[in-house]
């Protein structure tokens, strides 16, 4: 792709925009319409300029001007269908290179796009002079599936009384969905936006308001907006609705919106945004970028937080009310999130998505750096500990994670992830999960640079950065100087050698330009003779997800006489570190013990080895590699790292190594942890876990009462009557969170039946009965829904004697009471709903595990009525999590069915996407299970691959996370070959095109895995798939022409009914008996010469070839009356061009294919040619159009022109 | 003539009379009764004496009832005049006084109980002073404490001025409240969501027997996060109770998001033309100097604006 060199920006594209207006002066929520216009202004770059290629989709375009002049257009969208359905090709990995392509094909940053638009040749001239051109786009879009989203509840009143609203959404850039754009970060220009709006509504999108005029007939107004700064169109985002508003009482710039009745709960959260804004302020040393900042929290969000130029759409059930303890700091997080992508994200751009790290990276930094001042450094460590092993975790499992990746070319061997299932070379064929890791990846890298460099130099390179991007943004457009607004990794890396003067290539090297963490074993010995530490710190840099470390590494050791760091050297063959100690081993001298913070303690030292000095040894406690530490030591070294170790990440780690030291010192160390005030909360929550997993370990030997349960009864229990809870009184938030985690743990208890011991059980029936929040200052939904949780915990399986059904009467009577309870709160939220709904969401989760452990029949009707739209979002997510598992453990059909459905039809784009990705979490079924004739499952079976691939294909064009999360769980299922289930091809020969993955994925068939002849490129790979078929079908009824010229082609087409798809197999067993006749008859064609630089040139030819299919070229109906008026629309601009279409229009496909055969002529005439000519025909090959006849031609023949007389999107 | 219809009058009477008192067989009536029939015997007498055949029984009657009156007019101001001298029992000259003041010669008295033709008449039957039915019988009748003469009237009855508690003592016992609070808010809960299960849809986790533990069935609502984040009426009062302030300042925002749209006078004038269907998106009433292009009055349309 386009790597950038150490030169400023190259635009890819033969222009440049600088401004552009957006109006949409009709928005009808009813039919879920909008109606507009946009106007981009361009500065061609190039002499003849001719074409204009701009993104939209599912956009319907009536007309396009270029300076007053009607311009020809196509509109051509490959992403809508991926692959052909006349295709039987099954596997992933065809279908992930063929959706490479297919992006690629209209990727602004390779300069292409959907919409090619035909500068009139009067026009043409100008681009000797550079003239400005204004493109004028009429557009309108009709119930959008993506880009857009209609909130409309279905109640009585007016659509503002309803509390209808609209918003913009999307994932990464996608604002081609809602208008037409150079929907690229790196292409900025100014923006003019207005928004005509029913009186009732308010309409916030990015910049200044400049004003708000009404409408002649006064029932509607205008919003007009106005953006000086130089922006992305992604970066550009609209909300409408009946907003209520709020200025911050702090920051008069800043307002806010939410849904009506929600303006309290508004007030209450947005109540501390300012000091989000000075930290950044002061940390940045500059002030917000932009002249004002707005916040809108609506309904059915995308995502929870997404940033966009001067405004942040929220999810509105980030809004909470003071009541409310557990929402409070995940809300911050999310404003403070929001905020610091305002400054690198939406002010600061990308130079091009392999640079998105830089952006990720230095927002989520800054986003850490709040969190430690906002929540203290304990927070913060925890919370990196936690990134951390979620990134570990992650890689370790599924594979590195690229930050920064390099495409050498286009060469399949250079395939950066050949582990993946998916490309990364587009931000829009990455899997959701990969890009969360790859978020999480870039800020701790971030972290790494600011352990190198220092924080202050890091501070000081983010304000060069906003400096040089503030100072070009106040520049005019002929300054050339808004490149400097985009940020690439090359500029960083120059931006942070000239500041700190530091070479952090290596760091770069490392964690930047390989994948991989590092996966260090530990273990150590003390020579007492030599008074030293012999410790070994061995790697596995050979499975996946791993690589090698090279380097320093700290290792820090707590003796007796201090916490002394040594940092050690990990070179390629040296495993043994010695480490010489500090003190002589001393029991009995009864001194403090000084610890690293200067601390100096008492400590029973009775545990600890009489011959050694050590007491607790930590490898790499700063987190300064991204790794994952097994070290061995022993258990009392362990208990004292966790007693009196002060660094929450080294207490964390102990407490997860104590869960294999099953002892009573054990023990005892996590009670003291438990009670000790002073220890972070989340500590001693995560020791109340590990206190209960110890005590089933030890459950033979436990003496005294179940654990917890005296030090829960004495924290909260009242004095006089310990088995009565008090009163709730969650002032302290440390000991409200251990009340709530306590119950939940203890529930986790197991006697020797590997039951929940009845004393327990009661103890936690007794909390929740005596449960009283009257005199609480706070409300106690999130409690009484973990007290519900621990309810659930404290199930086993019900012991089930000869299969009989479940009935009332068989009940168990604990069970019995546990389903009172959760009877008797479900119903009570239908009467008082609990914030969030957090109880039902709790109750459903417990219905499903006492399903699942036998104790009531398993049925899924409840959670499908749950489940349905029209509930709170986290109810339905728990409905629909439980329906999952009932898929899976029933392998019910009917329900995967249902599910799949709702992944369909759901008005919300989250339930979609969280329906996929559950079902990828929990499986109905894999891959690996199904190679097992035992486990094979009734769910795999043909229709099931049909459908998925429907939906993958062509069902979730309109959502690019959808897709990815359906390609996700079809890899998770099928795996990357042909799935088992299908029926084997006629023949055997499958087709035998075997690629490794340089842009795009292998297509390896398992059933041929060799003779597979090679093709160089993906587009190539493409185009010949399609020539293939084209040829086979060609032979068919015109055998006896050997080699198909243009003409003979073009005959053909006319005579053949290509509209039919071919029979089913035919293709797959076709196709391979084509492929030697094809060398055959193209004998000069050496494939392994094809020239990789071409990709821009393939592109065309997949653009077109693509697009064969049958289908519209805009989504949606085409109304025929349309179609009869484009057609009797005078042609002026360019007559051959009606008359072509008029022709091609009854051989749509045929029109298609000759052209995409026209062009695949070409493409052999170029293999002949050594690399010497590439340039040539490259440049040939991009201005064919040089000749205004043959360009004419070319745009008559291709398939878009010939569609496009069935949709409206032609207007001339 | 008059005689046997007397008699036949007063058996008839006696009759019916008997006849009503045989349901009401109280000794109380009956000893009225009894007196009244002397009485009704001493003015027949009276009227024999002054030569009267036969009499009606109603003009008996009403004479009876005259000399009731009369006879216990005297008696009650004979007594009032004893209690004026602080005597509890009348005497003679209290008698007197009373004739005398009833316009009666007392001195023809001694002459007419001295005349020939008079009648002796016998004693009216013995019977019984009506005892008074105990009412109430609550708690014990006191006794005069001993600086209250025995003369003076006894205390009323004890129901009359006791106190009889309604409700037990309340048990404050701690553990006992908490129990019975825990318990009566749980009782509450079942009956009421049991209700509601009943009166309307439910779900049931069992198959064969739907009623074991009804769950209200989920019903989708147009806007459903407005029951999730808003906090319920309960959660609202129990926040009254804890922090008044704060509450206050949360009714008084619920006050504000009316429609509250702050306009000049320039800018009412425009909104007077606007239809008034839809509603107003509500602002905040601006504070002082804020100046937010959001709180800024809507524009009249220019006269033609380039679309």
């Amino acid at each position: 792709m386009n790597r950038k060199k150490d030169k400023g920006f190259e635009s890819p594209r033969p222009y440049k925009l600088t401004h552009q207006v957006v109006c949409i002066n009709n928005i009808n929520f009813q039919r879920k319409s909008v109606i507009g216009y946009v106007e981009l202004t361009i500065f061609p770059t190039v002499v003849n300029l001719n074409r204009i290629k701009l993104n939209s989709k599912q956009c319907r375009i009536y007309r396009v001007r270029v300076n007053d002049l009607e311009a020809p257009f196509i509109y051509n969208d490959p992403t809508l269908e991926v692959c052909h359905h006349e295709s039987k090709q099954r596997n992933l990995n065809y279908f992930s290179s063929a959706y490479t392509a297919a992006v690629s094909a209209v990727d602004p940053d390779a300069g292409n796009g959907e919409l090619c638009i035909k500068v009139p040749s009067e026009l043409w001239k100008q681009g000797d002079e550079m003239k400005v051109l204004k493109v004028y786009i009429e557009f309108s879009l009709d119930q959008p599936k993506g880009g857009l989203h209609f909130v409309v509840p279905d109640v009585e009143g007016s659509m503002a009384e309803r509390g209808a609203h609209i918003f913009s959404f999307g994932y990464q850039n996608s604002t081609r969905f809602w208008f037409p754009c150079v929907d690229s970060y790196s292409e900025l220009c100014t923006w003019k936006l207005e928004f005509t709006v029913d009186a009732s509504m308010v309409a916030v999108s990015c910049g200044d308001l400049l004003e708000t005029v009404y409408t002649h007939d006064m029932r509607k107004k205008t919003y007009h907006y106005m953006l000086p700064i130089p922006t992305a169109a992604p970066n550009i985002s609209l909300a409408v609705g009946p907003f209520e508003i709020l200025v911050d009482p702090y920051m008069h710039e800043v307002t806010h919106f939410c849904l009506p009745q929600l303006l309290p709960l508004l007030k209450h959260s947005m109540g501390f945004l300012h000091e989000i804004f000075e930290f950044y302020e002061e940390i940045l040393t500059c002030r917000y970028p932009y002249s004002c900042f707005k916040t809108v929290f609506v309904d059915e969000a995308y995502v929870q937080v997404s940033s966009y130029a001067s405004m942040s759409i929220f999810s509105t059930n980030l809004l909470h009310s003071g009541m409310i303890i557990d929402q409070t700091p995940m809300t911050r997080r999310c404003l403070a999130q929001a905020l610091a992508q305002q400054f690198f994200g939406c002010f600061i751009s990308r130079m091009s998505w392999v640079d998105e790290w830089v952006l990720k990276g230095i927002s989520g930094y800054i986003y850490g750096l709040y969190l430690k001042k906002t929540f203290g450094v304990n927070d913060y460590r925890h919370w990196i500990k936690e990134e951390l092993d979620k990134i570990v975790e992650y890689e370790l499992k599924m594979g590195g994670v690229l930050l920064h990746p390099t495409f050498g070319g286009g060469k399949e061997k250079d395939n950066p992830t050949p582990h993946l299932h998916f490309s990364i070379k587009h931000p829009h064929t990455l899997s959701w999960e990969y890009y969360r890791m790859f978020q999480c990846k870039a800020h701790l890298v971030m972290r790494l640079i600011e352990n190198r460099i220092s924080m202050e130099f890091m501070l000081q390179v983010f304000n060069k950065l906003l400096s040089l991007a503030s100072t070009a943004s106040s520049q005019k457009y002929q300054s050339h100087m808004w490149s400097q607004m985009l940020l690439s990794n090359t500029s960083f890396l120059r931006a942070i050698s000239n500041v700190s003067g530091k070479d952090i290539g290596p760091l770069i090297k490392q964690w930047v330009d390989q994948s991989g963490v590092v996966k260090f074993f530990g273990s150590f010995a003390f020579n007492r003779k030599r008074n030293v530490l012999e410790l070994e710190i061995r790697q596995d840099y050979t499975s996946s997800g791993t690589q090698k470390y090279v380097g320093p590494i700290k290792v820090t050791v707590q003796e007796l006489d201090g916490s002394f760091n040594h940092t050690l050297q990990i070179e390629e063959n040296s495993l043994k570190h010695d480490i010489p100690c500090h003190s002589k081993s001393r029991r009995n001298k009864k001194k403090k013990i000084p610890l690293m913070n200067g601390e100096e303690v008492d400590m029973d030292l009775s545990a600890m080895d009489a011959d050694s000095p050590l007491l607790w040894i930590r490898i790499d406690p700063d987190m300064s590699i991204l790794r994952k530490v097994e070290f061995e030591q022993a258990d009392f070294m362990w208990q004292y790292q966790l007693r009196y170790e002060r660094d929450v990440v080294a207490q964390e780690e102990s407490i997860l190594a104590l869960e294999k030291f099953p002892t009573p010192a054990s023990r005892l160390a996590l009670t003291d942890i438990l009670e000790q005030e002073q220890c972070f909360y989340k500590v001693r929550m995560q020791a109340c876990f590990c206190l209960a997993k110890i005590a089933n370990s030890m459950v033979s030997t436990w003496t005294g009462p179940p654990a917890m349960k005296s030090l829960f009864t004495r924290m909260f229990c009242c004095k006089s009557c310990p088995n009565i809870v008090k009163t709730n009184n969650f002032m302290n938030f440390q000991s409200y969170f251990l009340q709530k985690t306590m119950p939940v743990a203890m529930a986790q208890l197991r006697d020797v039946q590997n039951l929940c011991p009845k004393e327990v059980l009661n103890f936690i029936l007794d909390l929740i009965k005596y449960n009283d929040n009257r005199k609480n200052k706070f409300s106690d939904n999130y409690y009484r829904a973990e007290l519900i949780d621990a309810l659930t915990n404290s199930l086993t399986p019900a012991i089930s004697i000869n299969n009989e059904v479940r009935t009332v009467d068989n009940l168990n009577q604990d069970v019995r009471l546990i389903l009172e309870e959760i009877t008797r709160y479900l119903n009570m939220e239908k009467l008082l709903p609990s914030y969030r709904n957090t109880i039902t969401v709790s109750c459903l989760r417990a219905i499903r595990t006492l399903q699942k452990n036998g104790h009531i029949p398993s049925d899924p009707s409840l959670f499908k009525s749950y489940a349905e739209f029209g509930h709170f979002v986290d109810v339905r997510v728990a409905a629909l999590e439980a329906l999952v598992d009932y898929t899976r453990v029933d392998r019910s059909s009917e329900e995967l069915q249902w599910l799949l459905t709702m992944v369909q039809n759901d008005p919300t784009h989250y339930v979609r996407h969280k329906i996929l990705s559950m079902l990828g979490k929990n499986p109905p079924f894999t891959k690996a299970a199904e190679a097992n004739k035992a486990t094979e499952s009734p769910l795999c079976n043909e229709a099931l691959v049909d459908q998925l691939w429907k939906l993958m294909n062509s069902g979730t064009s309109h959502d690019w996370r959808l897709r990815c999360d359906a390609m996700n769980l079809y890899y998770t299922l099928f795996g990357l070959t042909r799935p088992s289930c299908l029926p084997l091809p006629e023949l055997g020969l499958v087709l035998n095109l075997k690629e490794k993955k340089a842009l795009l994925n292998p297509t390896i068939k398992p059933e041929q895995p060799g003779g597979a002849s090679e093709l160089p490129t993906a587009m190539a790979f493409s185009v010949s798939t399609m020539k293939v078929e084209e040829e086979h079908l060609g032979m068919e009824h015109a055998a006896p022409i050997p080699i198909p010229l243009p003409s003979q082609a073009l005959k053909r087409k006319l005579d053949t009914p290509l509209g039919s798809s071919p029979e089913p197999g035919q293709v797959l067993q076709d196709e391979p008996s084509i492929k030697l006749p094809s060398k055959g008859r193209f004998p000069t064609q050496d494939e392994e010469d094809i020239d990789m630089e071409t990709v821009h040139d393939s592109q065309a030819f997949i653009y077109h070839h693509l697009n064969m299919l049958e289908r519209p070229s805009t989504p949606g109906k085409e109304p025929p009356s349309v179609e009869q008026s484009l057609l009797s629309m005078p042609s002026t601009p360019m007559p051959l061009f009606s008359k072509e279409s008029s022709s091609s229009s009854k051989h749509g496909g045929g029109g298609a294919s000759e052209h995409g055969h026209h062009h695949h002529h070409h493409h052999h005439e170029h293999k002949k040619k050594k690399k010497k000519h590439k340039h040539k025909h490259k440049h040939k090959h991009k201005h064919d159009s040089k000749e205004k006849e043959r360009d004419s031609h070319a745009f008559s023949n291709s398939p878009a022109s010939g569609r496009s007389m069935r949709s409206p999107s032609l207007s001339d | 003539m008059a005689d046997p219809n007397v008699m036949a009058g007063g058996s008839l009477n006696s009759g019916s009379r008997s006849g009503g008192s045989k349901t009401a067989t109280s000794p109380a009536e009956n000893y009225i009764l009894a007196r009244r029939r002397t009485l009704q015997v001493v003015v027949s007498s009276l009227l024999t004496e002054c030569g009267y055949e036969s009499a009606e029984k109603a003009a008996v009657e009403s004479l009876t009832e005259m000399m009731q009156s009369y006879i216990t007019e005297i008696g009650r101001c004979a007594k009032t005049y004893c209690e004026h001298t602080a005597r509890s029992t009348p005497t003679l000259p209290d008698v007197v006084l009373t004739l005398v003041e009833m316009g009666f010669n007392v001195d023809t008295l001694p002459v007419y109980a001295k005349r020939s033709q008079r009648m002796v008449i016998t004693a009216p039957p013995v019977t019984n002073p009506p005892v008074i039915p105990k009412a109430l019988s609550a708690g014990q009748k006191r006794t005069h404490p001993t600086h209250i003469p025995s003369h003076f009237p006894e205390f009323p009855d004890p129901h009359t001025y006791i106190k009889t508690p309604t409700f037990r003592e309340p048990v404050c016992e701690y553990q006992v409240v908490r129990e019975k609070a825990a318990s009566q808010r749980r009782d509450v809960e079942r009956a009421l969501t049991r209700f509601m299960a009943k009166t309307g849809q439910t779900e049931s986790l069992f198959k064969d027997d739907v009623t074991a533990f009804p769950l209200i069935a989920a019903r989708p609502t147009s806007i459903p996060y407005l029951n999730a984040l808003l906090p319920s009426e309960l959660e609202l009062q129990s926040l009254e109770e804890t922090d008044s302030s704060e509450q206050d300042d949360q009714t008084d925002s619920d006050n504000n998001h009316g429609n509250v749209i702050n306009d000049d006078g320039g800018a009412d004038k425009e909104n007077s033309g606007l239809p008034s269907g839809g509603s107003m998106p509500s602002v905040k009433a601006p504070e002082e100097g804020i100046d937010n292009p959001y709180l800024r009055p809507v524009k009249k349309p220019k006269v033609r604006r380039k679309k």
